[in-house]
């Protein structure tokens, strides 16, 4: 399989009132075309940190990043913008649907951004995405009409309605209950399943179970790096 | 207790947020000052009653000519004399009059204002002596001796404040008068009289035609309102049209308190303008105030739901909100007093200066108990509407939701419809107080540089009155004004020397005319024509140009058939095909002679630069023919610098009383001086207008200003999530430009027609004036601020990486 991302030591370092946060230290990580990822550690170990920084979100402060062949450490922002639009789906713990916008309007959000998609194109994109999450007969609803998992539902929408090479999501069912929660993962097994790339940051661990790949961060460095085995999460749970 | 501790907790958050406090009272402070300040002007110069018993009742009566008003001795006495026996509304229906006279001991000769009352006109306006007596009725029988009664500075001036002045004689327009009593100089009714003497004008044993003018005042009965009045006075008008229709066709009148009467017939016009931009101002800084505080309200949303969810009664929450506003207002409202009051004394000391007349004895222009009063209630109006709204508002947001974080910002869908619906009303009001300030700025400044048909630096002018007795016919007459401009020419600064009846920019006389071969009718409409008498070398040194025929020369003599040299205007309005020289016109009133047009001029305005003025046409006619007793001087002269035209006008009085020791030379200043102290009034105005657009502006860009930089902090989140999902910069600044042209073109489009409106209603006695340019520069810079104060937040919000803007609370 083709290597999608690949990090060589990565750093970030934040700065604040004189104090330094080394949140990512000497991150090499490689992730190819298909994997399902996941990435645990405890909290402020700097997985979102990581997830930001694979998402263009921030700026690294060191280190090299290839996304899809090419560089992208030194490119400018419109350059950015342009590859979160089309190679990257975020999905949101807290959802981050626009108030504003109706479900439809939402999942064509990223759409807009595209200048080659005629408005038909863009409509045909928008159904099918909210087909794949079986959320088609609410287009017209706002997002405050919803319930947590619907709206979570239409967030991974608006993440795949683009087809982007990699999805990116940070604790996605964090605000979910456990029903809700296991609908969207199986969600994204299903996504995974057709051919998707995952990166996903969970406390989970019933999520983390569905991932091929865990790697753990303890402070800002990671420190394991492995296929998932049942009885190993399990056993690192107990 | 609940409402102490609210007090403290609304103190205390104002004093933790300096920058929110200053910026609050700031904004509430302008707006408050400029409220302050229009209602003490307004109401100490017009709508406080005079200081009188029946102060609230009495009121002049002016006529209305061809829809112009006109105050002051505007009736015929034969009028005043058929109405008084006619009115119904009044206690006391009564008459005046004013004229400068010649006051002349065996040393001195000066020229003061006269008023020729009768005993009423003492007993309204309360009057008392300093000593002595006053004019009562018998002294205006005729036969009656001569009596005056002086004021306080003629006293001192011509009798050094003799104790013993009582029957002593003074000259009154060369009439031996017995002084019977001195009054104080603060007795001002109804403007700075001097002195005074019996009411003898009557229409008996005079024709009609021949009815000197007099003043008319009264007191309404109780109970008596304006408008009935006025009503009454309009169908007694209507019968002596019907009766006199020569001397009174197009001849109406109208009801005036003294102190609208002494502004001028445009005042209840910029008064409500004034009122308007002032509401504006005052509603805009509500707006601004009223939206800081809600967007205050509406970050501390969350901190108001888990109050309302721990069981804590919304009027309660309503309150503690209503105490910040109302402490802003309280702190802006005691400031604005203070600055209020200090403008005002400015305005009085500085302003008031440069009019061409002493300010009227009731103007009491200054933070007066009534303007206290409507401040404290204006203040407090002010803090419940700027803070009942948002209290309510952040109090009614469905607090469970808020509670519940679901997706982000269902609050702020209500507040971001809310901060809209301010922007809009933010872009209609400023639009529609900058185009009436401009507009008003606009015209004035029009009127100040405004040409007005003749030249007029270099000149010098000033009036000049002959005593009737002395100067009883026109020989008398032409002879001196002869002998007046050969004195003045031998002063080598002195290269020429003319007289008018009217200099430009000063009223002419406006008089009903009838041109030959026109048949009037039974009910005449006559058209008017302002009729000015000059010298005949007038034209000439007032560089004035000959369009056809030709200017007075020695064929128009005293006794040669009358002739008139006419305007552009009077050729356009009466002889429309053009062919005027050779043509007759009479005016109708006086019945003289008819006046054949033997040249065209260019036109001159007489009277204000107002539109009405303006179009008016004018018939020049020769003093040779006509010598009037008063005229005004017009000296061309090269001294050029402060100090040499006074010594001049000092040298011009000198000669003047040489040859005419009772007619001294008074007004004595230069055309340009008169013009800008005519025009002192409406630049007063102006300048008003010029602060509220300065205001406005203000408060304009600092509302839009405010609104959009809080709205797009509160849409921080939204732009990290809108750049995770691709957007660049450029996509960002569309979005949220797209959003403020909206706003911006609904607001435009309620603003621009309603400010326009408002211009051409002003324009239509000339106070306003629009101008394409003003009408396409003002939507620009309301365009341009709210492009910036989109521009600089979205900038701001830009510098975040995506995921700190994600992370925004
Ligand atoms: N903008 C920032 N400025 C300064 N320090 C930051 C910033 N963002 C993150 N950090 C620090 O970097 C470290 C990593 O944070 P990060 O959010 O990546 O943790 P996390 O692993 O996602 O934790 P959690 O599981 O609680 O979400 C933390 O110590 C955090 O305090
Ligand atoms: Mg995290």
């Amino acid at each position: 399989m083709k290597t999608l991302i690949k990090l060589t030591n990565l750093k970030k370092v934040f700065s604040t009132d004189e104090v330094e946060t080394h949140a990512l230290s000497d991150i090499n990580l490689e992730v190819k075309q298909g994997e399902y990822l996941s990435i645990a550690g405890p909290s402020g170990c700097g997985k979102s940190t990581l997830l930001s920084l694979l998402g263009l979100l921030d700026t690294s402060s060191g280190g090299s990043y290839n996304l899809n062949g090419h560089d992208v450490v030194d490119i400018n922002g419109k350059q950015r913008a342009a590859i979160r639009n089309k190679e990257i789906g975020f999905v949101f713990q807290s959802f981050n649907l626009i108030s504003e916008l109706t479900v439809a309007e939402n999942v064509a959000l990223p759409l807009t951004y595209r200048k080659d998609l005629s408005k038909s194109q863009r409509a045909e994109l928008v159904t099918a995405a909210l087909e794949k999450v079986d959320m088609n007969h609410r287009t017209k609803h706002y997002p405050s009409q919803l319930s947590g998992g619907q709206q979570q539902r239409v967030a991974v929408a608006r993440a795949i309605a683009g087809n982007p090479s990699i999805i990116l999501a940070d604790e996605p069912t964090g605000n979910l209950d456990s029903k809700n929660a296991e609908l969207v993962m199986a969600l994204l097994d299903k996504l995974h399943a057709e051919g998707a790339t995952i990166c996903m940051v969970t406390h989970d661990p019933r999520g983390a179970k569905r991932a091929e790949r865990v790697i753990e961060i303890f402070d800002g460095r990671i420190v394991s790096d492995s296929p998932t085995m049942p009885s190993q999460i399990e056993e690192a749970v107990a | 207790m609940d409402i102490l501790s609210d007090i403290n907790f609304a103190l205390r958050t104002l004093i933790k947020n300096p920058k929110f406090t200053a910026l609050t009272v700031f904004v509430m402070t302008t707006g408050l000052t400029l409220c302050i300040y229009m209602f003490s002007f307004i109401h100490g110069s017009i709508v406080a009653p005079l200081p009188f018993e029946n102060g609230e009742r009495i009121r002049a009566v002016g006529t209305i000519h061809n829809g112009m008003h006109y105050q002051g001795a505007s009736f015929r006495v034969h009028d005043f004399e058929d109405l008084k026996k006619r009115v119904q509304s009044y206690e006391v229906f009564d008459a005046y009059d004013v004229a400068t006279v010649n006051l002349s001991t065996s040393d001195r000769a000066v020229r003061y204002t006269g008023h020729y009352v009768t005993e009423n006109f003492f007993e309204i306006s309360e009057a008392k002596p300093l000593f002595g007596r006053l004019i009562t009725n018998e002294d205006g029988v005729s036969g009656a001796e001569p009596v005056a009664v002086i004021s306080h500075t003629i006293w001192q001036n011509m009798f050094a404040g003799d104790k013993n002045v009582l029957g002593k004689k003074l000259r009154i327009n060369s009439k031996p008068t017995t002084v019977i009593g001195v009054m104080p100089d603060s007795y001002q009714f109804p403007s700075a009289g001097r002195v005074w003497m019996p009411f003898t004008t009557t229409g008996k044993g005079v024709a009609r035609k021949d009815g000197h003018y007099v003043a008319v005042y009264g007191v309404l009965k109780g109970g008596v309102t304006d408008k009935q009045a006025d009503a009454e006075l309009q169908i007694l008008m209507a019968e002596l049209a019907e009766s006199y229709p020569k001397l009174n066709s197009n001849t109406s009148a109208h009801v005036w308190t003294l102190q609208l009467a002494a502004m001028g017939s445009d005042t209840p016009i910029i008064i409500l303008a004034m009122e308007l931009a002032v509401g504006f101002i005052l509603l805009l800084a509500c707006i601004n105030v009223g939206n800081l505080l809600f967007s205050r309200a509406t970050e501390k949303g969350k901190e108001t739901a888990i109050r309302t969810a721990l069981g804590a009664p919304r009027i309660r929450l309503v309150m503690q909100m209503m105490w910040e506003s109302l402490l802003i207002c309280l702190i802006s409202g005691v400031l604005a007093v203070l600055f209020a009051g200090l403008w005002l004394e400015v305005a009085n000391r500085d302003v008031l200066e440069s009019f061409p007349f002493d300010p009227p004895f009731w103007w009491n222009i200054k933070i007066t108990q009534t303007s206290l009063i409507a401040a404290v209630v204006i203040t407090l109006v002010t803090a419940f509407i700027t803070g009942i709204l948002p209290a309510l508002k952040a109090t009614s947001g469905d607090f469970n939701a808020t509670l519940r974080d679901g997706t982000r910002g269902a609050q702020s869908k209500a507040s971001g419809r809310l901060s809209k619906v301010i922007v809009i009303s933010e872009v209609v009001l400023s639009c529609a107080l900058l185009l009436l300030s401009t507009g008003m700025v606009y015209s004035v400044n029009q009127q100040n540089t405004i040409d007005y048909g003749t030249t007029v630096e270099d000149i010098f002018t000033a009036s000049v009155g002959l005593p009737e007795v002395a100067y009883e016919n026109d020989e008398k007459r032409q002879q001196y004004y002869q002998n007046l401009a050969e004195s003045l020419l031998t002063e080598a600064e002195i290269s020429a020397v003319s007289f008018t009846r009217a200099l430009p920019g000063n009223g002419a006389s406006y008089e009903n005319i009838a041109l030959d071969n026109v048949d009037y009718g039974k009910n005449p409409q006559y058209p008017s024509s302002s009729s000015v008498g000059v010298d005949h070398n007038y034209f000439a040194v007032m560089e004035m140009n000959l369009r056809e025929g030709r200017l007075f020369d020695s064929r128009d003599k005293i006794d040669s058939p009358l002739t008139a040299v006419v305007t552009d205007n009077f050729v356009n309005k009466f002889f429309k095909d053009g062919d005027v020289l050779g043509k007759r016109f009479k005016f109708v009133e006086t019945d003289k002679d008819w006046y054949t047009v033997i040249g065209v001029v260019n036109d001159v305005i007489h009277g204000q630069p107002m539109s009405y003025n303006i179009e008016k046409p004018t018939a020049f006619i020769s003093i040779q023919q006509t010598p009037k007793r008063f005229m005004s001087v017009v000296i061309k002269t090269e001294a050029d610098n402060a100090a040499s035209v006074t010594g001049l006008s000092e040298r011009v009085v000198d000669i003047a009383l040489k040859v005419e020791r009772d007619a001294p030379l008074y007004n004595v200043k230069t055309l340009r001086n008169s013009i800008t102290a005519r025009n002192a009034g409406m630049n007063f105005v102006s300048e008003l207008f010029l602060v509220f657009a300065i205001a406005s502006m203000v408060l304009a860009f600092s509302g839009i200003y405010g609104v959009m930089s809080n709205t797009i902090v509160q849409k921080t989140q939204e732009i990290g999530i809108r750049r995770a999902l691709g957007a660049d910069n450029s996509d960002i600044y569309k979005h949220f430009i797209k959003q403020g042209v909206k706003q911006l073109a609904i607001g435009l489009a309620i603003g621009l027609p309603m400010g326009v409106a408002l211009v051409t209603m002003l324009e239509a006695s000339s106070i306003a004036q629009g101008s394409l340019m003003l009408y396409f520069v003002i939507p620009a810079f309301i365009s341009a601020v709210m492009l910036l104060a989109i521009y600089y937040p979205v900038q701001r919000a830009l510098k975040m990486e995506p995921c700190a803007a994600l992370r925004h609370e």
